[in-house]
């Protein structure tokens, strides 16, 4: 195998620049194709450590939605105890979502998402400066992001006034004044994102609203998923539960899967591409050499050496064009990345291209698959070469 | 101007949940609705069937309505994937159904007005009058909301960032072709050489034949995308259960194709051909 691998490697360096040109096009073959493969799963990847990083595992709503702003879970603070009180359960946490108007003493305003929350352990976002939430502050502790904190530029401990919108048939009356507390990075932010987060009690009250309502239960879950929701469907069956996995499988195959589908059919042309270089350098090569390689076959060289020849000059133009690729792709993938990453409403933690060791094996087996198929044509040709013919071709041409 | 007396209502996935098909008979004739396809198929509803609406996550306070008729939704990019499970209700109905009776405003609430201008050319100035003169009001063009065209935007960036790169890869494959190509020519090429033929005009033929096989390839990949798109619309029309069209050759399109492809061939052809024209003639011929 040696042998032939250093017998092709002599051809292909006879003629560099055909080689090079060669490897160049099957190298930026593989790059899109590994782009492709790292884009297949990346989103949904990326997505579910988003989920995973918040530390809830288990979400309970009043409706199949598992998205905030549906229908509303009505009674939430007995709901969250009652579920509390299960086996298998570490955290509840209720949790409510409103828009609203945040104003800075000019009287300038900003739109903002804002969160209620009920105070708890976990905090799905993580304090960059300042404090947390205390549900003792008076007035009502505010926490926000670096985005908010910019159009503020107010120090902590100042008040804030912010106009909550809990419904968006009705708007709050007046703005009711908040505590600007702290700086916190929100795992679901996306670059331009205006948020912030208060206790569900300040929102209620912000809002003028009785009711305890929440848009949803986050649950952590000290016993394993399966276990807790089993446990949380036995008690309130009239509750649904979702997993971070079952949010992760429906995102995949209802918002993410455009991009699985293009890069299917990206990575289908990309091999086919692949396929159809490889096969055609190959094929020409081997009808430029047909007189030396029925010389070689005269001499004594086996129809199957032959054959091995061109498999061996096919598997090292894929070897180190693939290898190439990985850098080229992965160089490719950032500025791919960065350009996807501008549609609104992706977090800013969110990645279209990431990367798995999967990725990395599909990549391999994928290519050394194009490289046996595109071999299997010269290779027939060289095996089925008339070796006396061919000469005298050569020699009356 | 003029009011739209209809308002599309996507339902959340509760009141869908909560609908269910009844037989009731009544004096006073239900309400009618006209409801999705895809709603319709998924719960196997008929028309002229009643059913009953809630808004509530429970069921509670239902309301019937006849089912007058099935339309198919407006095609959404933006809710691909999506079930459009969806239904129309007059606008009075609508509020009747969902509105909050301690809030007294509610039933006064409505979340857009669509109006319909005589002179479109208009709509821009109209908007930001509206804009000005109504407080709390917000109005703009259909066309102009650029929060909504955004996605659409970064994917054609996206998708002329991989056009970049595969027409790169593309050129390294034609290269490497026609300098395998132009390689077989060698002795041809030093043969004409050596009867008088001059290189500027061994030149002009390789280019002449450089401008028609790009033209060729350029048109014969016209052609293949004309006729495989009629087959990714339906695939993709079929995957996603819409009337979008994902696939359109305009010959804006077909024509920036072949403002690349063209050149591109005829410089590969160019660039493989050029150490073959300088070489020495006796090199060439091999003697």
């Amino acid at each position: 195998m040696m042998r032939a691998l250093a017998f092709a490697a002599r051809s292909l360096f006879r003629q560099p620049g055909r080689t090079a040109l060669g490897i160049l096009g099957i190298a930026a073959v593989g790059a899109l194709l590994f782009d492709m493969l790292l884009l297949s799963r990346g989103l949904v990847v990326s997505f579910r450590d988003l989920l995973d990083q918040i530390g809830f595992d288990v979400r309970v709503t009043a409706t199949d939605s598992p998205l905030p702003g549906g229908v509303r879970l009505e009674r939430a603070s007995e709901a969250a105890a009652a579920i509390a009180g299960l086996p298998g359960i570490a955290e509840v946490v209720a949790m409510r979502t409103a828009t609203g108007e945040v104003m800075r003493p000019d009287r300038k305003t900003a739109g903002a998402g804002l969160t209620g929350i009920d105070p708890g352990i976990r905090r799905p976002w993580t304090i960059i400066s300042g404090a947390d939430l205390d549900a003792a502050t008076d007035p009502p502790a505010l926490v926000v992001n670096q985005a908010l904190m910019d159009f503020l530029g107010m120090p902590f401990g100042a008040r804030v006034s912010v106009r909550v919108t809990c419904s968006a048939n009705r708007e709050s009356p007046v703005a009711a004044p908040f505590t600007l507390v702290g700086v916190a990075q929100f795992p679901f932010d996306d670059e331009a994102q205006i948020t912030g987060v208060m206790t569900r009690t300040a929102m209620r009250r912000a809002c003028g609203e009785q009711a305890d309502d929440a848009d949803m239960l986050m649950v952590a879950s000290s016993g394993g998923t399966t276990a807790a929701v089993r446990a949380i469907r036995t008690a309130r069956p009239d509750l649904v539960t979702v997993t971070n996995e079952q949010i992760v499988a429906r995102v995949q195959t209802q918002g993410f899967t455009y991009f699985r589908q293009i890069s299917a059919v990206l990575s289908t042309i990309t091999l086919l591409f692949g396929f159809l270089l490889i096969t055609v350098l190959l094929t020409v090569s081997v009808n430029q050499r047909l007189a030396e390689i029925a010389a070689l076959r005269a001499l004594g060289f086996s129809a199957r050496r032959a054959a091995i020849d061109v498999l061996a000059q096919g598997a090292m133009l894929v070897a180190i064009g693939g290898l190439l690729a990985l850098p080229l792709g992965y160089g490719l993938s950032l500025w791919l990345d960065q350009i996807l990453k501008a549609m609104p409403g992706i977090p800013a933690a969110m990645h279209f291209f990431v990367f798995e060791p999967r990725a990395l094996v599909t990549h391999a087996a994928l290519l050394v698959v194009t490289a046996l198929l595109a071999s299997a044509y010269p290779m027939w040709l060289v095996a089925r070469l008339p070796i006396a013919t061919t000469l005298r071709n050569e020699v009356v041409g | 101007m003029h009011l739209s007396r209809r308002v599309t209502v996507a339902l959340c996935c509760a009141a869908v949940a909560a609908l269910s098909s009844t037989t009731l008979t009544q004096p006073v004739p239900a309400p009618e609705i006209l409801v999705s396809r895809q709603l319709m198929e998924s719960q196997h509803l008929r028309v002229g069937d009643e059913v009953s609406l809630s808004t509530h996550a429970s069921g509670a306070d239902p309301q019937r309505f006849r089912i007058a008729g099935q339309y198919e939704p407006t095609p959404d990019p933006m809710r691909l994937g999506a079930q459009r499970l969806e239904i129309r209700l007059h606008l009075p109905d609508l509020l009747d159904l969902s509105t909050n009776p301690v809030d007294p405003l509610d039933a006064e609430t409505v979340d857009a007005v669509n109006v319909a201008l005589g002179d479109e050319a208009a709509a821009r100035d109209i908007a930001r009058r509206v804009t000005t003169a109504i407080p709390g009001v917000f109005a703009q063009r259909t066309g102009d909301n650029e929060r909504r065209a955004a996605p659409f935007v970064v994917l054609e960036r996206f998708h002329l960032a991989i056009a970049i790169v595969t027409v790169l890869a593309s050129s390294v494959f034609l290269l490497a072709l026609m300098l395998m190509l132009v390689e077989e020519r060698r002795a041809t090429v030093g043969v004409l050489r050596l009867i008088g033929f001059r290189r500027s005009r061994i030149l002009q033929h390789v280019l002449a034949e450089g401008v028609v096989i790009a033209l060729a390839g350029a048109a014969f990949g016209i052609v293949l995308s004309v006729l495989m798109q009629g087959g990714i619309n339906q695939f993709f029309q079929w995957r996603y259960d819409t009337a979008l069209v994902f696939v359109r050759i305009t010959p804006a399109v077909a024509l920036r194709s072949v403002a690349v492809s063209v050149p591109l061939g005829v410089a590969a052809i160019f660039a493989s051909s050029w150490s073959l024209l300088r070489g020495e003639v006796f090199a060439l011929t091999r003697r």
